[in-house]
């Protein structure tokens, strides 16, 4: 997808800042009504903060500047450095007239440069002085009459229109539809559609006429469920839509900065709700302008720390489940925890006995900057305050992971509320489930003579693997009829697989995704839910909830319970990879069994690690940046002091010959990732430290 | 108070003519398998899926038993929700209190003629939080529902 031009994205700017100046303007008015309240502040505060951000990246250097003066001000109000006035509010209302006239003049016919000497208008400000150090608002231009543009013309040029009226949109060019109109239309065709059915059913009753023997009317149910389907497509986008223009953000801030980033934008064809990725975008805006500016290392600092010159910014989206997860991740120089602990101290929090995680999650505090400077992009601590207030007001929530000198990686996680997805749809107990096919390993046939048992549960062999077998209705809960086993799918998680036996196989075929109400409980086997062409609900099964269901009810023989140790000191382990993700999870799974783990990024640090404190097992990733692990276990291996330590490989090469190679460096074992779960991850690992299951 | 009159089983309750969406006449129900007891299943209201809860259920802890008649949906600032009921509802003015009802999510209780109406509070019934980790009283239906 080509980037969009500086012009396309003042365009968007004018919509967004459209938006942005007539809240600002509603907010000082309630403000001026209301008092010095801290909510409607910090309101103001995020309106202008963001205003300021999205004006940097659309260029317009001056609506920048503007917006920074004024944040500045309210700063000061929110600090209370000074204190609400009339003239206060005056002069706010003032800027943002100014921002109005500025913005409209970026947008709209060029318009005659202001003369600052006949539209200044000194604005009188009372003691205490309206500023902030490094500003003081006291001269802004204000607009001359003939300046102001009407905003209807802004908009006009927005879709392609002159202000006169007279269409000027080239033919396939792309015109802005309010969402609120994009609603209503499929709400009306759900309304079509359903009063269709009724007509079939009035066919049926009051003439005997069977609606399906009807060709009249079965052309007309299938016009009527593909204008379902395309009305309800129509609000959904993918999320490259907007990779473009963080893209862009990352490269002019670096460029501004001084510093070598790449941009790398992966899963971007994942679709969302348009109004939702509209508000993420926002989000990732943040984001990414705060790794680029508090992230990222400069070009000194990453070499200094042995990193490679070109940091790297990566923006990853997928669907998980119910959930479309998008990712930033950075590798620069990690959030200093120490210091987001003292500066929230310093506000009034009490950090005593706060764990790591807890004092992370500070960072989205409102006023919390690790940040010693104030700069026109971030630095103000408002930006992580905004994201996560945004994010939760849609029931999404956001998380971060950082490790000191490595990266910081922020997930933002939002319940589908739309999605469409390729689907295998099957029977079980009576009734018709979809199954995400991007989920589903393979289907076949039940033949019982290959069922084997292991672990107090049947498994079948798929590429010579065992994998448990489970009946869909048995894990689902419904009555199940025992003589009635049809075929089997294989489905998959991030890392485990499970066969289910279904009723029959149905066909597959795209399925428009909703996601569940609020009101309902989470239910973890379910991704959401669609409406037939017949009019009747099918739910869509969440592969890894069914797995996770699964394996917690289908033994039938107790089996003892793996602990690594009974008594005395507890084994060490040390995590080596360079996947945030992946090591949390291997860090999860082994503390859980019991075991002290600790965890490193590369080869290079966990030797640095080991030298530091010896460990009785290394478990490590082969593709890692600085030194890799085949490199790392011959390091381990060539060191007196390390070569009795157990080396086991958790790699996604699964070629034999990288297998191999792992165990001719001196590794002990070699696990597959894809075929990696909590059960063979904790064998192996006992394994070599020879622990006995209890 | 103007209210919609909700008939489940022998009891009657109540809730704000403002809050009801419509009523839908013996909806198809697709069941929601591994739901708690609470959860009748989803209903598909002209291309929109609502989530049908049982009134008893969530009320009392003991589901409705007998016939699904009505769907009564209702707006919440979390979406539509239908509540199931056993006949038909009926629009009624609540003028007469009788004092206060002792279930969560109640507000009160009322004579409307010679029967017994017990007002719903909504916003305290219908919250996501309370029907996550729904716990409903253990207590039996007195006089069961037809």
């Amino acid at each position: 997808m080509a980037a969009l031009s500086v012009e396309q994205v003042q365009v968007l700017f004018a919509q967004e800042a459209t938006v942005r100046l007539a809240q600002l303007g509603q907010l000082l008015l309630k403000l001026e009504e209301a008092g010095a309240d801290d909510t409607l502040v910090q309101s103001i505060f995020r309106e202008l903060h963001s205003l300021k951000g999205s004006a940097a990246v659309a260029r317009l250097e001056d609506v920048s500047d503007c917006a920074h003066r004024l944040e500045d001000l309210v700063d000061g109000l929110r600090s209370g450095r000074t204190s609400m006035t009339a003239e206060l509010i005056d002069t706010l209302l003032a800027g943002v007239d100014r921002l109005t006239v500025l913005i409209m003049g970026q947008d709209a016919e060029p318009l005659p440069a202001p003369s600052t000497a006949s539209t200044t208008r000194p604005v009188a400000v009372d003691s205490p002085p309206v500023s902030n150090g490094n500003h003081v608002i006291t001269d802004l231009p204000m607009p001359a009459a003939s300046d102001v543009v009407p905003a209807t013309d802004v908009q006009a040029k927005a879709v392609g229109q002159s202000s006169s009226g007279s269409p000027t949109t080239p033919a396939g060019a792309v015109i802005l539809v309010p969402t609120e109109r994009l609603e209503e239309l499929t709400r009306l065709v759900g309304e079509t559609a359903s009063a269709h059915l009724r007509v079939g059913q009035l066919l049926k009753d009051r003439f005997g006429v069977d609606p399906a023997s009807c060709s009249e009317y079965n052309e007309l149910s299938r016009s009527l469920n593909e204008l379902q389907d395309r009305a309800t497509r129509t609000q959904m986008v993918p999320v490259a839509t907007i990779t473009d223009q963080l893209h862009r953000a990352v490269r002019d801030l670096a460029r501004t900065q001084g510093k070598d980033i790449r941009w790398d934008a992966r899963g971007i064809d994942t679709e969302m709700d348009r109004s939702a990725l509209q508000l993420v975008s926002d989000c990732l805006l943040h984001l990414v302008r705060n790794a680029v500016d508090h992230g990222i290392e400069g070009p000194a600092e990453r070499e200094a720390a042995g990193k490679p010159g070109h940091a790297t910014i990566r923006l990853h989206a997928m669907q998980l489940g119910s959930e479309v997860v998008i990712a930033v991740t950075d590798d620069g120089r990690g959030i200093d925890i120490a210091e987001v602990g003292q500066r929230a101290a310093q506000q009034g929090v009490d950090t005593e006995g706060m764990s790591e995680e807890e004092l992370i999650e500070l960072t989205f505090r409102p006023g919390l900057s690790t940040t010693a400077f104030v700069t026109d992009v971030s630095g103000r601590g408002v930006g992580l305050d905004v994201v996560r207030t945004k994010i939760e007001a849609t029931r999404g929530r956001v998380e971060v992971r950082s490790e000191r000198g490595v990266g910081t990686e922020f997930r933002i996680i939002m319940p589908i509320t739309l999605a469409v997805l390729r689907c295998l749809l099957v029977e079980a107990g009576g009734q018709r489930f979809a199954l995400p096919f991007h989920r589903v390993v393979m289907s076949q046939a039940d033949d019982p003579a290959a069922r084997e048992h292991a672990e107090g549960r049947p498994v079948i062999w798929v590429d010579n693997q065992p994998v448990p077998l489970s009946m869909l209705r048995h894990t689902l809960g419904m009555d199940a009829d025992p003589a009635n086993a049809g075929p089997i799918v294989v489905l998959a998680d991030t890392s485990r697989r499970h066969a289910f036996h279904v009723d029959r196989l149905v066909g597959q075929r795209d399925v428009v995704l909703k996601g569940l109400s609020r009101l309902l409980p989470h239910l973890p086997v379910y991704a959401g839910a669609s409406v037939e062409p017949d009019g009747s609900v099918l739910l869509v099964l969440d592969p890894p909830g069914l797995i996770q269901r699964a394996r917690q009810g289908i033994r039938t023989t107790p089996v003892a319970v793996q602990v690594p140790i009974t008594d005395g000191p507890r084994r060490r382990v040390l995590v080596v990879d360079d996947a945030l993700t992946v090591r949390e999870l291997q860090r999860n799974i082994l503390e859980r069994a019991g075991f002290a783990v600790r965890v490193a990024s590369d080869g290079g640090q966990a030797l640095s690690k080991l030298a530091e404190e010896s460990a009785d097992l290394v478990l490590t990733d082969i593709e890692m940046p600085i030194m890799d692990g085949f490199a790392l276990t011959e390091a381990i291996r060539a060191t007196p002091a390390l070569a009795n330590i157990p080396v086991l490989i958790l790699s996604s090469r699964s070629s034999e010959a990288d297998r191999q190679r792992g165990l001719e460096v001196g590794a002990d074992g070699y696990i597959i990732k894809s075929a990696f779960d909590e059960a063979s991850l904790l064998a192996a690992v006992n394994r070599l430290l020879g622990v006995l299951a209890a | 108070m103007h209210t919609v009159l909700l008939p489940v089983g022998a009891d009657l309750y109540a809730v704000p003519i403002e809050s009801v969406r419509e009523v839908v006449a013996a909806p198809s129900v697709t069941r929601l398998v591994t739901a708690p007891a609470h959860v009748v299943g989803l209903i598909n209201l002209r291309g929109e899926i609502v989530p049908l809860l049982d009134t008893a259920a969530l009320l009392l802890g003991v589901g409705t038993v007998g016939p699904l008649s009505f769907a009564v949906v209702l707006h919440t600032p979390h979406g539509p929700v239908a509540l199931a009921v056993t006949g038909l509802p009926e629009r009624a003015e609540l003028s007469v209190s009788c004092g206060t009802s002792e279930l969560p999510g109640t507000a009160g209780i009322y004579q409307v003629d010679r029967q017994v109406a017990v007002l719903l509070n909504l916003a305290a019934l219908l919250v996501p939080d309370r029907l996550d980790g729904h716990d409903a009283p253990a207590r039996s239906v007195s006089g069961g529902v037809s």
